[in-house]
Order: structure tokens, then sequence, then C-alpha cells
């Protein structure tokens, strides 16, 4: 049961931005892709979930052995796959409880039970320690940037996805946040679930311990690892790997 | 009651002679007056060729409650024309006077003689004059001083067959310190033909007055063409919520005027409008400043699906007498189809210094970062259509305060919203993809 992301090639309007990126996340993993900005992290999780901006020339996703290169991102979504935003999309007129309830029915047959939903929302709503009317605002709308990443949780919290995508969730999050969020992640990992962490920083990898690093520079996977890798990044930074790429090339 | 040498019938009971008089003069107008066409903004143009006039006729019916849709279950009043009657009235709260305009003319003569036509000139135009001439049956609403009304006050205007006129004038006075919710209903049932609404709408919000109105207008897919001014005057310390709702009718031109008329006067406008197949829709709103310290609120939401047209003009105009004034406006316009054609024009007339007045509008199709966001929570295409839309009229609708009436709305936009879901499921595709 895995994610499997095959020589992916992506291209936006003007250019290329990925050039043959290679994943494989199985459930039950932890995986941080790591690179500094501009390197594709981004345009790699917004491709994952089918974002229309983004043009696949070459390559495959392929999810517990479908394939979703072509599948629309509502498909994704059912199928089992789930990203937390970097800038979610504000939703006007749609509150936290309205908008879960309807992404909640979206992966179901029948729609849940109210006493169910108010449960469910209730546990997570704890888990992340959100307070407040929260729930009851419009979605995003007016949100702080800590807010909205943990509206984006409190998605992935219900959601319970197979596959999580988490864009850069840690930045803008003060250090309490930060542990909060970190504990939710935690709370979910579970051998059902696989976790991709999309990072700058190595920060939120202190609370969330990988299993397997990443580096990415420029569109390719340029090193991977265990978890000391992000620890001698941390040492070193990104020109350090840039440099040791531009050697072994030459 | 005063001599009047120019009253045809003297015998008159009541304020008829004024009426008559009225009616005189505007027939006068309304003959040598040309059937209007109205242009804006250099381009747009609300014609009405296409209207068959000679072929309407004002039909009259039995006594007894129609068919209604009216989102609330209890009332204060309840009053319904159909065509050119008024064939039903119900009057639960006896604190209130609610009946036919032409019953009002003679049982309350000082009132209808203080306020009738006020605002309403009969010789704006071919059609007010029409009004003011050939009105029957008629709504006549006043709520005491002092009274507060808990269950709203219904008003209801039916054109039940096609070849119908209905010529309607609806005139309210709502006392010192009073409040009230009142909601005034336009329905149609679909049917194939033409049919004229066309209608005059004065209220009088005396000081101290609390006025929570709204207009729900839904005529239907038969040939309804509604020419309507509808004006507001809104006295000392007086404050009236006014949510026009438009859902409906093969053409629209109407003009709704808000007044804020003496010093403390405060007005909240926020309306809506959904158009659809080969409507024609055109609004002229006017929030007018007459007294400093005057405040107001403007919000107009629209959506266009089909070949519809849709234009909306918002003026804010204050008057040289009416500094420390402060309002402001916003209009938006969504396109849900690639052969809908809107203008949303927020414009500015001001005349003193020191007033904070802005103004604002945008006209736009759905965000597609939108869209694709709530796809990736597992939300099909046409559902995260319909979810945007209902969010970006729930501004609009949660002003109702109305949970009733809210809900009708609600149904209404979900229902027009999956009638149009294919083209606008192409329309966004293709958008999609220009990408």
């Amino acid at each position: 049961m895995t994610l499997e992301i095959q020589n992916l090639h992506v291209r936006t309007e003007d250019r290329e931005i990925l050039h043959g990126v290679d994943l494989t996340v199985k459930r039950g993993e932890t995986h941080a892709l790591m690179g500094p900005n501009g390197s594709g992290k981004s345009t790699l999780a917004n491709t994952l979930m089918g974002n229309p901006n983004y043009e696949v020339t070459e390559g495959r996703i392929v999810l517990d052995g479908e394939d979703l290169t072509e599948a629309d991102p509502d498909e994704r979504a059912r199928a089992g796959l789930f990203l937390a935003f970097q800038y979610p999309a504000t939703i006007p007129g749609v509150s936290v409880a309205n908008f879960l309830r309807m992404a909640v029915n979206a992966g179901r047959e029948e729609p849940i039970k109210v006493k169910e939903f108010g449960a469910l929302l209730r546990e997570n709503v704890d888990l992340l320690k959100i307070t407040g009317d929260f729930t009851k605002r419009y979605l995003n709308e007016g949100f702080s940037g800590g807010e909205k990443k943990r509206a984006e949780i409190l998605q992935l919290a219900m959601l319970k996805p197979a596959f999580a995508v988490l864009d850069e969730t840690d930045s803008g999050l003060d250090i309490d946040a930060l542990r909060i969020v970190s504990e939710g992640v935690n709370a979910m990992r579970t051998d059902e679930r696989g976790f991709l962490i999309i990072t700058h920083y190595t920060r939120i990898l202190g609370y969330v311990r990988p299993d397997f690093v990443h580096i990415m520079l420029d569109g390719r996977i340029v090193r991977e690892g265990g978890s000391e890798l992000a620890d001698e990044l941390e040492q070193k930074g990104y020109e350090f790997v840039r440099e040791e790429v531009a050697g072994s090339a030459g | 009651m005063p001599a009047n040498p120019t009253r045809a019938h003297p015998a008159e009971p009541g304020a008829s002679g004024l009426v008559e008089e009225r009616r005189k003069a505007a027939l006068q107008t309304y003959e040598v007056e040309s059937v209007p066409t109205w242009r804006r903004s250099g381009f747009w143009t609300t014609s009405l060729r296409g209207l068959d006039l000679e072929a309407l006729e004002p039909k009259r019916y039995e006594e007894g409650l129609p068919q209604l849709d009216l989102g609330d279950d209890q009332h204060s009043a309840l009053i319904v024309q159909r065509g050119a009657n008024v064939v039903h009235t119900d009057v639960a709260d006896d604190r209130l006077i609610v009946m036919p305009l032409e019953q009002a003319v003679v049982e309350h003569e000082e009132l209808v003689r203080e306020y009738f036509g006020k605002r309403l000139p009969h010789d704006e135009d071919k059609f007010a004059a029409g009004t003011a001439a050939f009105w029957t049956g008629g709504v006549f609403v006043h709520v005491p001083a002092n009274a507060r009304i808990e269950h709203p006050i219904q008003i209801a205007w039916t054109i039940d067959e096609p070849g119908t006129a209905q010529w309607a004038h609806t005139l309210i006075v709502v006392g010192e310190h009073a409040e009230v919710k009142i909601r005034e209903f336009f329905e149609a049932p679909d049917f194939e033909g033409q049919a004229l609404h066309s209608g005059a709408f004065e209220l009088y919000a005396l000081p101290g007055a609390q006025v929570d109105l709204a207009h729900y207008q839904d005529w239907g897919r038969g040939e309804v063409y509604d020419l309507s001014t509808r004006r507001v005057e809104i006295r000392r310390d007086a404050r009236v919520k006014w949510v026009p709702i438009h859902l409906g009718g093969r053409l629209t031109k109407q003009t709704l005027d808000i007044i804020t008329a003496e010093e403390g006067s405060d007005m909240r406008h926020t309306g809506m409008y959904f158009t659809e197949r080969d409507e024609h829709l055109d609004l002229f709103t006017s929030d007018r400043h007459e007294a400093g310290h005057t405040t107001g609120d403007t919000v107009w939401k629209g959506v266009l699906t089909g070949d519809s047209r849709a234009s909306y003009e918002g003026l804010i105009h204050i008057l040289p007498k009416a500094p420390e004034v402060d309002t402001y406006l916003q209009t938006h316009q969504m396109l849900l189809s690639p052969k809908a054609r809107g203008d949303a024009i927020p414009s500015l007339i001001v005349e003193v210094d020191n007033v904070k007045a802005s103004h604002g509008g945008t006209v736009g199709e759905l965000d597609e970062d939108q869209i694709f966001y709530m796809m990736t929570r597992g939300v099909p295409r046409a559902e995260a259509v319909r979810v945007l839309v209902e969010g970006y009229f729930e501004e609009v609708v949660q002003r109702l305060e109305d949970p009733g009436l809210e809900d009708l709305v609600r149904r209404r936009i979900a229902e027009k919203l999956k009638g149009a879901e294919d083209q606008v499921r192409e329309f966004i595709g293709e958008r999609a993809e220009a990408v």
C-alpha cells in the first residue's frame, strides 16, 4: 500500500519545474521533503492533488496501484490523498463546521449522522486545542496564518486520509501552535497512514521525526537519507548541498 | 374638508378626490409619453420593444387565498392581490391597519392624504404615470406609533395568467418608534405568454421607527415584465433595513431609492439577484442623503447564468445640506455563463464637504483556486460551484435575519443552480483548461 511518484515531469505555462521526480511513500512511513524556496516542493504537492495550473508532461502518480495522474482532484481525495495547503483558499459564507461536514460526506455513501459528526468534530477540536467560535467562522475568512494552518490540520484529522501531504504547515506558526499541530500529526501517525511533510526549515522535524528525508533542489531530488539528514542540513544549510551536488556533477 | 374646485366628484368620500385628480393628471402624461427606452453607460439598453402592451388587461379574481410560498408560517397580517384586486386580507394584530389602498382612501383619509404619492411623482415616465392612473386594489399599511409588531406583515402580489396587466401601488406608514418587519412578495407560476407588473411602492419610516423590509421577487419562467419604482423615506433617528431579492422575471426595470431625510436616520440596503435564460434585469438604486449625520451601507450581489443580462447601478447622492454623512456602497457581480453579460456600476455625487462616502465594485467569475481547494476535499466540481455561489450570497441572505425566508431564498438559489449546472460546468471547465 503505497504512494508512488514515478519520473514526474511538471510544467506551468512558462517552463518545466519538476524534471523527473521519483518518490515512494509506504503506509506507516513519514517522509520529509526539504528544499529551499523555489525548488519545486509546492509544485509537487499541487501536482499530486491535480491542480489544473500544473501539467504533467511525463511520469505517473500511482496510489495503491491506481494511476491517478489524470484524475480530477476530487477523485484523488476520495482515493485517499490529502493536501494541507501552504496558502489555503478562503471560502466565504461556508462555516468551518459546514465545510467539514461536506468534506466528510464527500467520502461516504450515506451522509454522516448529526450526532456522529458532532462527536467527531469535538474530539478533533480538542485534539488541536481549538477554542471559541472557530468552527462557526467562515473557512479562512479573516483567519490569521496560524488559524489557517490549524484549520488544515483539523480537516486532516476529520478526513483521515491514507496519505497526507503537509505543505509548509510549520511556517507561520509560533512555538506553541507548532507543538499543538505536531502533536496532532503524531496522533495520526499509524501503520495505515503515510505522511509527506514538506518544509523549508527543520524545526517541525524536531517534533515529528521523519523516517526518511529527501532534499529537493531545482526540481530534482538530490539527496536522500534517514532523519539524520535533516540534522546535517540543520548544521550545514542548503548551500552545502548545492555545492556538493555541483561538485559531483562536475 | 376644504372645498376643492377642481375635483370632479365633490360628493366622493374620503381622499378619493385627491386620488382621482392624480389619476387624471397621470392619464394625460401616460397618453402623451411614448414607451421609454433606457440607456446607461454608453452601451446598456433596456427596451420594451418585445412587450405587446395593447394585448394586456387587468384581470379580476374571486376572493380566496391562493397557493403561496412565503417562507414564514406566522404573520401579523397578510394581504394578497391577484391580478387587479385584493383577494385575501387577514389582520391578526388589531393594532395594525392593513387593507386595500382603495378602501384606505375612504376609511383613512387623513393618512392617505398626507402620504399618498409624496415621494412618487406621477409624471416621472410613462409607466409611473400608468401606475398612478390605472392602479386598482392596492395595499395600505399603517403601524401605529410605539407598537412593536413581532411577526412580519406579509404583502403578496401574484400574476396568475398571461395577458395580465397589474398596476400596483403599496403605501406604508410606520409610526414613530414603531418596530415592524414587512415582506412584500411578487410571484407568478410558470406560464407561456406576456404579463406586466407596473409597481409603485412608498414607505415612510417616521421618527425613531425601526423597519425591517424585504422584497422577494420570483416571477417564474413566464414573460413577466416588471417596471417598478420603490422609495423609502427615513425620518429622524429612524432606521430601515431593506433587503430586495430578485430571483426571476423576463424583464425587470426597477428604481429603488432609499432616502435618509432627517438627521440621525440610518439605512442598510442589501440586495441580490440571480438571472437565467434570456432574462434582462436593469436595476438602479440610490442612497440619497438629504440631511446631515445620516448613515448608510449598501451591498448588492448578483449572479448571471444562461444568456441573461444584468445591469446594476448604485448611486450615493449626498445633498448640499447633508454634512457628516457616513456611507458606502459595494456591488459585486459573478458571471457563470460565457453568454451572460452584465455590469455593476457604483457612482457618487457629493455636494457637500466633510462626509465619508466610498464605493467599490467587482465583476468576475468563480475563483478557480477556490474550486480546486474544495475538490481536494473530495467535493465534486458541480457541488463546489453550488456551495461557492451559495456562500457568495450568504452575506445577503443572512441580512434577512428571518430563518423561514432565508430558507426559501437558499432553496430557490439551489434549484436555479441545479438548472444551470451543465452550462456552469462547461464554462468553468473551459476556463480551467485555458489556464
